[in-house]
């Protein structure tokens, strides 16, 4: 009797995700092209712009030409040192950074929760809005509007302050500082942040929000103890993207920004020296030669470099911050 | 009759959250302690003739942090004061973001109008020196150039990137945590970069000059990534529950994504391509690697110099004349109204259907 049922049943079918029709296999293989040409588009940048830049590498040695210092054409041994470019380059994002936190942390604050529901939708379109300016016009509002009433507080800062050896300033001169500078980077990344933090604010849970309140907690110790620990990874990992940023912001920096070539600006961010390795490449690349233009190449390898090892830990960062995504 | 049956025995709290009550004494002092350090600030600034950023340093904050502090010491004991502290540091940097975003509109709004006319929209640069008036002279060659450029990197683009979301959502393909990172890596890419990839592929290889298809593939690794995962966003929010029963039906993959996902994913869709124009719209450093200025108009994009807008503001703030400076502030509005309706659209499009006006 048990035997015919088990015969009665149906043998088990072997199951199949292989796509059967032409149609399916035809949107699958696009969809699987596409997705490789991503791979051979990242293999590609990495490959040409190491191919061209090998020469420098060679001639001055990696390290030498990332960390060394001094950058000129105009004698017959030209020499390429990136050193003082590359310093330059994370002192502005620091500056920006510093700056940046705090007025991001307090407009998502603001707007998620503290402000009426209108007000802080229309805010919230607002930073949007800041985020989609596009850097040239930000750097001709730095070069125009801005610089004056920055050197103004360069000014002010060194007035006061100016026995701390980071406000010196033996120049007489305020404006194309890398403190401006900084300022630019600010305005440019604070939408970046506040945007993260607001996403990370918006996923808190509210009864956590609630009960801290309910139990007698005001709202300052309810951010300090509750919603800052919570956000706290996701507001790093935000920091760090929009550092990345920084490093890689080009034209803006280029227009109110000094570059100092052969020197490094270790700490005096009112002086009008500085530099920045996306600015050099656009100040130097119209009247290169081939020498240089390797070298130019070569510092556009070590920027790529920077900016990927930064992104790379921050998008890390951001996804480990939500662990309720997914 | 008589027993009417109380159907609310407990009475319910007026307010679902008591401790956000506020009353009517203590709104009268909350506005009177944020007036009262605004009055004394501008007063002392008009009597003292101070300087107005340190003034706001060292005047007004000290002053509203202290009233708002005995203001929250009145009203809810000591605990109060840092609740006040919290408040105002951030209205105080909020409103500082603030000045700064309107500052950097207004100005553009009131310098870019001062150069906008019609003939700034449509004629181009040829007859211009860079000391010429506003009178001739205008945009219109740029405005072309932007179209093309940014145009060319839409159709190569959209279709590689949807693809690619497809692939992250729809497929159960192997490499899709590698493709996710890529993407994640290329967002943050710096623009100049894909300007000198471009620069040592084709152009000092001698496989092209400068050129407007050149700047077109420099755009290409920027507007890519996100494109992708902003589409790859929308069509994770299309409901298993619908996949699945296009699929249950016996639909084919195929008609399952071209019937049912991809018509529910179509507003995302749209608004991951938007803002996608939008990023790169706007991008300057990539163009000037791989392409050189132009006066005139020129709609061949495969070789002699093409202006966009971005990099026609560039070459125009480079110049430092005033009338240069003041073509550029005309350029850089007309740049900023092209990325507001592409935004405000983006907006529009990505809206909840059920928010729409019901007929």
């Amino acid at each position: 009797m048990t035997t015919e049922i088990a015969s009665a049943v149906p043998p088990r079918r072997k199951l199949s995700v292989k796509a059967s029709s032409k149609a399916d296999r035809t949107f699958y293989g696009v969809a699987t092209v596409a997705a490789y040409s991503t791979i051979v588009l990242v293999v590609a940048i990495i490959f040409f712009l190491t191919l061209r830049a090998w020469p420098t590498f060679e001639k001055f040695g990696f390290i030498n030409f990332v960390f060394g210092s001094g950058w000129d054409n105009t004698i017959d041994n030209p020499s390429f040192g990136l050193g003082p470019m590359l310093y330059g380059s994370f002192l502005i994002a620091g500056i920006g950074v510093v700056l940046a936190v705090p007025m991001a942390i307090s407009i998502a604050y603001f707007i998620e929760f503290m402000a009426p529901k209108p007000i802080a939708k229309g805010t919230a379109l607002l930073v949007d809005l800041l985020a989609a300016i596009p850097s040239v016009v930000i750097g001709l509002w730095g070069l125009s509007i801005f610089s004056p009433v920055g050197a103004h507080w360069g000014e002010l800062l060194h007035n006061a302050f100016g026995f701390i050896p980071i406000f010196e300033n033996d120049a007489e001169n305020f404006q194309r500082t890398p403190f401006i500078a900084g300022f630019i980077v600010a305005v440019m990344i604070v939408p970046i942040i506040a945007s993260i933090t607001r996403e990370i604010f918006s996923q808190i849970d509210q009864d956590l929000i609630s009960a801290s309140l309910a139990l007698g907690a005001n709202r300052e110790a309810t951010f300090r103890k509750v919603i800052l620990p919570t956000a706290a990874g996701g507001i790093v990992g935000g920091v760090l993207l929009a550092l990345g940023r920084a490093v890689g912001e080009t034209v803006a920096i280029f227009f109110v920004l000094n570059l100092i070539f052969d020197e490094v600006n270790w700490f005096r961010i009112v002086l009008p020296e500085g530099g920045a390795v996306a600015s050099l490449i656009l100040a130097k690349f119209a009247e290169a030669t081939a020498d240089e233009v390797s070298a130019l190449l070569a510092a556009g390898v070590v920027l790529f470099g920077f900016t990927l090892i930064i992104n790379t830990i921050a998008s890390y960062i951001v996804v480990k911050a939500q662990p309720w995504r997914k | 009759m008589e027993n009417k049956v109380d159907l609310l025995p407990v009475a319910r709290p007026q307010s679902a959250s008591p401790w956000k009550k506020i009353s009517t004494r203590s709104r009268g002092l909350l506005v009177a302690v944020s007036l009262i350090p605004a009055v004394l600030f501008l007063a002392a600034l008009s009597l003292l003739q101070l300087d107005f950023m340190s003034a706001l340093l060292l005047l007004f904050l000290p002053l509203q942090i202290i009233s708002s502090g005995a203001a929250g010491l009145i009203l809810f004991g000591k605990r109060g004061i840092r609740d006040g502290l919290l408040i105002v540091v951030t209205l105080f940097l909020g409103s500082f973001v603030f000045v700064l975003l309107s500052s950097v509109l207004w100005s553009v709004l009131v310098a870019g109008a001062a150069t906008l006319s019609p003939q700034f929209i449509y004629q181009n640069n040829v007859y211009v020196a860079p000391t010429t008036g506003l009178e001739i002279g205008g945009v219109g060659h740029a405005i072309l150039g932007t179209l093309l450029v940014v145009g060319l990197t839409t159709l190569i683009t959209v279709p590689l990137a949807l693809a690619t979301a497809v692939y992250l959502t729809e497929t159960r393909g192997k490499s899709r945590g590698l493709i996710r990172t890529l993407l994640q890596a290329m967002s943050g890419l710096p623009s100049v970069v894909t300007g000198l990839f471009i620069y040592s592929m084709l152009i000092l290889s001698g496989f092209s000059s400068y050129a407007g298809w050149a700047g077109s593939l420099a755009l290409i690794p920027l507007m890519l990534p996100t494109v992708s995962r902003v589409a790859e966003e929308s069509l994770r929010l299309v409901p298993v529950e619908l996949r699945n029963g296009a699929l249950g039906l016996g639909a084919s993959a195929w008609s399952a994504f071209s019937m049912v996902t991809f018509p529910a994913a179509k507003s995302g869709l749209v608004t991951a391509v938007l803002l996608g124009v939008a990023r790169v719209i706007g991008e300057t450093a990539p163009l000037l690697l791989t392409t050189t200025l132009a006066n005139k108009t020129n709609l061949n994009m495969l070789e002699g110099g093409i202006s966009t807008l971005p990099t026609y503001i560039y070459g125009y703030v480079s110049l430092g004349y005033d009338t240069s400076i003041q073509r550029a502030w005309g350029a850089a509005l007309v740049l900023l109204m092209v990325v507001g309706i592409l935004f405000v659209a983006a907006r529009i499009v990505s809206r909840p259907k059920s928010a729409k006006k019901r007929k």
